[in-house]
């Protein structure tokens, strides 16, 4: 199991700008799943940053980490950083680092910048989860 | 307990491991089952032909031979196309069992053809079985496995010769029938190990396994096909073929070096002595490599690796042919044989199987046939050809023993020359079979993701609502980088956050959208940037916008951050020598990460280098790092002094000098890996995994930056050192509490240092070779461990390689101890 406090949370949340951002982690299937609420910016910051939460978990031997972003609404350019920061750590040390619930415009965005060239991103969450034991 | 004592005596000799004492005892015997016999038949062979025919006729007898087994190899294989592998040994061992037998029986009634035809015969004898038993042996093991085993394996075929020799030396010239039922009896109980062998490999296949060994199946029935399918596969591939040649080679001056010796035994022993002495000297010279074998040759070939026991064979057989041709004597002709005859059951027998073993299986069947059952009896066959020319040449023995060394000379230089290409094709191959589990990913995402077009755009998108001046000088950026393409004209139109668009054809079959606010003109792109360089570099705009941008900066309200940020971002608009530029620091200095940001972008921009201290001090905090670090990036070579002097600074935040490393690595040039080298030895071990990171990320994209072989192999002596310490540690722990508490961390600690270990390996050693092997030692089969083992084998220095192995070999927790505290003990390097 991984670590979390007791309302199963693992990092705080901003509440000072546009929507607050928090992050649940949870393990399934040997996949630590990050639910991500809110908008990742460089102006919703909190005490942890998401690259330094997947860190953590690549620490305690996680190899296998998935972004469920069902309830994000934004990123900026500093949450995209994050997400790649994440992606490079994972996978220069073997991991898999994938989306899932990502919304359509999001996913636009991420398609005319070609970050769907490098992010593996899924529709639903058990076809990422098993997406991790297929390749 | 008793039990075990046999296993643990035998453990103490040869590297055996659980699980493997039982199939290596029965490979050891049935092999022992096949030679004994063998160095039964072979003294008969040799001295009936040599009293019925002489040693004149010996080329007719290889000749011959070679041709025969030109047929018998077609029918062979055509034989195991409808017959499966272990009904195909049996029915062998039969074959031979029986007509051994008979040739007991012809041999009585003293018929005068039975010499050529039992020569024939026992050629065809030893190449079949013992064909068939290196193919089981490699079916069974890896290479790791094979390099500790085979010397054990092949002490059991060296044994039976001594046996066999003996034994026909004890009986003699008076019982050569009796001498073939003995070894009919010996045959006979080996059919029965073999069928155990496979009773053996049928219980390990486990269920897992099963699926793939039924795929294995299909491939052992696939290969299966003609001689000339055999023959186009060695023909089409390039190690097959050297493995060829070096064969060939190998037949061809042993027969050369037979003729020698058989034809001073003709001239100085008596008929009659002639069988007595060929099975004490058979035996006799099998006594020293049953030695060789047994304890020498797995060690040899482990420490020294393959290359050079390639070589020791041809080169002995060298000076050998140097001597004899000095001296052609009988003590020379008893050390030439001796030693062709000893080396090629030892060590060259052994050396040539493990390089069987890389291959797949369907061509290392088809290789097996063509080379071990057809080619080396076909060299035979240039080997006698070459004797022909003798005959028929008016030369004394002497003199014809002395030609033929030299012959022998300038084989063997070739065979040494093809080992040499042997063991470097076997390294390849042995890399072929690895692959690259995973790539650096900082390497892919910056090949893949335009990522200052990609933050651009997502800026745009951020702005849009939050400032129609930062909006439109994103827009700007998107011009002069000529990315204002209409797929993105449409995407940052989109208006609606909240609405989830149900497709990406809606959002693109919208008609044309505005980019900012509505005007009646049209503005190109090209005027715009040109009338915006324009505007920002006159006088008179610097001195307006002075009063704004102070007014800006002293302002602390919320509200003002906005502002602060267009200001920001409008700097990095200007020429690096204007006036407001001068106003940029104070932005850099600013505490929201937001006004930094735009302000780290325009210094990046403007690249002044009196912003570079801001920008590094940007590298402590995580919300900046990312842009300070890609400011200082563009930087380039102009800025990695600097960084290394906070690199170097022990005394410097450690968040900060993380970021310093991470920069010098995106620079890559030759000084900034020299700077991060440098650190890596003069640092107390703070930061080293960032630094070997930064040193990795630098070897794989720039492969033309060296670094200093004793500096990396100091660090890695270091940490393995470390690694070994943190085991032992554990180990020695008494107290449970403690065990317990650092047994929290140990899978941690020894995985980070294994892989800097690697790393490191991976800067001084070739990247994707050292790469592989540590992904799949990590994380591969014990297939593809055992092979990236083998790779480290073949690539790492001698020095090197005593220190990884126990990290990087399968060993109970208790042996890996102890061998870590014996390597700190004796050796320097650590």
């Amino acid at each position: 199991m991984i670590k979390a406090n007791e309302e199963g949370k693992i990092s705080k949340t901003s509440e000072n700008m546009v929507k607050k951002m928090e992050i649940n982690a949870r393990e399934k299937s040997n996949v630590i799943i990050f639910d991500i609420e809110g908008e990742i910016r460089r102006s919703n910051l909190t005490d942890v940053t998401l690259h330094q939460l997947v860190k953590d978990q690549l620490d305690d031997g996680k190899r296998n980490i998935l972004l469920n972003f069902r309830n994000v609404e934004f990123i900026d350019s500093f949450g995209v950083g994050e997400i790649l920061a994440s992606y490079i750590s994972t996978h220069n040390i073997g991991g898999k680092l994938k989306i899932a619930k990502i919304s359509k415009k999001l996913f636009v965005i991420f398609q005319v910048t070609m970050l769907t060239k490098v992010l593996e991103i899924f529709d639903d969450e058990d076809v990422a989860l098993n997406s991790y034991f297929i390749d | 307990m008793a039990k075990n004592r046999p296993y643990k005596i035998l453990s103490r000799i040869i590297e055996i491991k659980p699980g493997e004492k039982n199939i290596s005892l029965l490979l050891f015997f049935y092999f022992f089952l096949i030679m004994a016999p063998y160095y039964i038949i072979k003294p008969v062979r040799d001295a009936q032909y040599l009293i019925v025919k002489g040693s004149k006729e010996l080329p007719i007898a290889y000749l011959l031979t070679a041709l025969t087994m030109v047929f018998f190899v077609a029918f062979y294989s055509k034989l195991q196309i409808k017959v499966q592998r272990h009904v195909l040994i049996i029915s062998s061992l039969i074959f031979f069992i029986s007509t051994c037998f008979l040739s007991g029986l012809f041999f009585r009634k003293g018929l005068p053809w039975m010499p050529l035809v039992f020569w024939i015969w026992a050629n065809i004898f030893i190449v079949v079985l013992v064909t068939q038993f290196w193919i089981l042996v490699n079916d069974i093991f890896n290479p790791r496995e094979a390099k500790r085993l085979i010397g054990f394996f092949g002490s059991g075929g060296i044994l039976g010769g001594v046996f066999g020799g003996l034994l026909t030396g004890f009986l003699g010239f008076n019982f050569p029938d009796y001498l073939l039922f003995i070894a009919a009896g010996m045959l006979i109980i080996s059919v029965f190990i073999v069928n155990y062998i496979f009773i053996w490999q049928r219980k390990r296949i486990s269920t897992e396994d099963r699926a793939k060994k039924k795929d294995d199946g299909n491939k052992e029935r696939a290969p299966k096909v003609g001689f000339k399918d055999c023959f186009d596969t060695v023909r089409r591939n390039y190690y097959l073929k050297l493995l060829a040649a070096v064969v060939t080679i190998t037949f061809v001056v042993s027969t050369l070096i037979d003729w020698q010796y058989k034809s001073v035994i003709d001239i100085e022993i008596h008929a009659n002595d002639k069988t007595t002495f060929f099975g004490y000297f058979h035996a006799a010279m099998l006594v020293i490599p049953f030695f060789v074998q047994l304890l020498m040759t797995s060690s040899l070939i482990k420490r020294f690796g393959i290359r050079f026991a390639l070589l020791v064979y041809p080169l002995i057989l060298l000076i050998c042919s140097l001597g004899i041709a000095a001296y052609p004597i009988l003590i020379f002709a008893v050390i030439i044989k001796g030693s062709d005859k000893s080396l090629s059951f030892s060590l060259n027998q052994s050396v040539r199987e493990l390089l069987y073993i890389p291959i797949s299986s369907e061509f290392k069947y088809k290789a097996k046939i063509f080379i071990d059952m057809f080619l080396n009896r076909f060299a035979k066959g240039i080997g006698a050809l070459i004797l022909l020319i003798f005959i028929f040449l008016n030369l004394n023995w002497q003199a014809r023993v002395q030609v033929v060394s030299a012959i022998i000379v300038v084989f063997i230089l070739a065979w040494a020359f093809l080992n040499l290409k042997v063991s470097k094709e076997y390294t390849n191959i042995v890399k072929q079979k690895l692959e690259m589990k995973w790539e650096r990913a900082d390497r892919l995402v910056a090949e893949k993701v335009d990522l200052n077009y990609t933050k651009l755009v997502f800026d745009t998108l951020e702005s849009k609502n939050r400032s129609s001046v930062l909006y439109t000088m994103h827009l700007f950026d998107l011009i002069k980088q000529d990315k204002l393409t209409s797929e993105v004209k449409k995407l940052i139109s989109y208006k609606s956050d909240e609405v989830r668009v149900s497709s990406l054809g809606a959002l693109f079959e919208g008609g044309e959208t505005s980019l900012g606010p509505e005007t009646d003109d049209y503005i190109s792109e090209e005027v715009l940037e040109k009338e915006v360089k324009e505007i920002i570099s006159l006088d008179v705009y610097q001195k307006v916008m002075e009063n704004y941008f102070e007014k800006v900066l002293v302002d602390e309200s919320k509200e003002a951050e906005t502002a602060k940020m267009e200001a920001a971002k409008a700097i990095g608009m200007m020429e690096s020598h204007s006036p407001l530029a001068q106003k940029l620091e104070e932005f850099l200095r600013d505490e929201s990460p937001e006004v930094s940001r735009y302000a780290i972008e325009s210094a990046a921009k403007l690249r002044k280098r009196e912003h570079v201290p801001a920008l590094i001090q940007k590298l402590h905090s995580p919300f900046t790092r990312e842009d300070a670090s890609a400011a200082l990036e563009k930087y380039g070579s102009r800025v990695t002094g600097t960084l290394a002097d906070y690199l170097g600074d022990s005394e410097e935040d450690i968040e900060l000098r993380k970021g310093a490393a991470s920069v010098l690595a995106r620079i890559g040039t030759q000084e900034a890996a020299d700077f991060l080298a440098w650190v890596l030895t003069e640092d107390k071990g703070d930061i080293d995994i960032e630094l070997i990171d930064a040193l990795d990320r630098i070897r794989s994209e720039r492969p033309d930056v060296q670094f200093q072989e004793g500096i990396v192999t100091t660090k890695i002596a270091e940490l393995i050192k470390k690694h070994f310490q943190i085991l032992i540690d554990f180990y020695d722990s008494k107290l449970m509490e403690k065990k317990q508490k650092m047994s929290e961390n140990l899978p941690k600690n020894l995985t980070v240092s294994f892989m800097n270990i690697f790393k490191l390996l991976g800067l001084i050693y070739p990247h994707k070779d050292i790469n592989k092997a540590y992904q799949n030692i990590r994380t591969g089969t014990k297939e593809s461990m055992a092979y990236a083992v083998e790779l480290l084998d073949n690539t790492l220095q001698k020095e090197i390689k005593d220190v990884i192995f126990p990290l990087v070999e399968e060993l109970p927790i208790e042996e890996r101890v102890k061998r870590f505290r014996g390597l700190l003990k004796r050796l320097p390097i650590l």
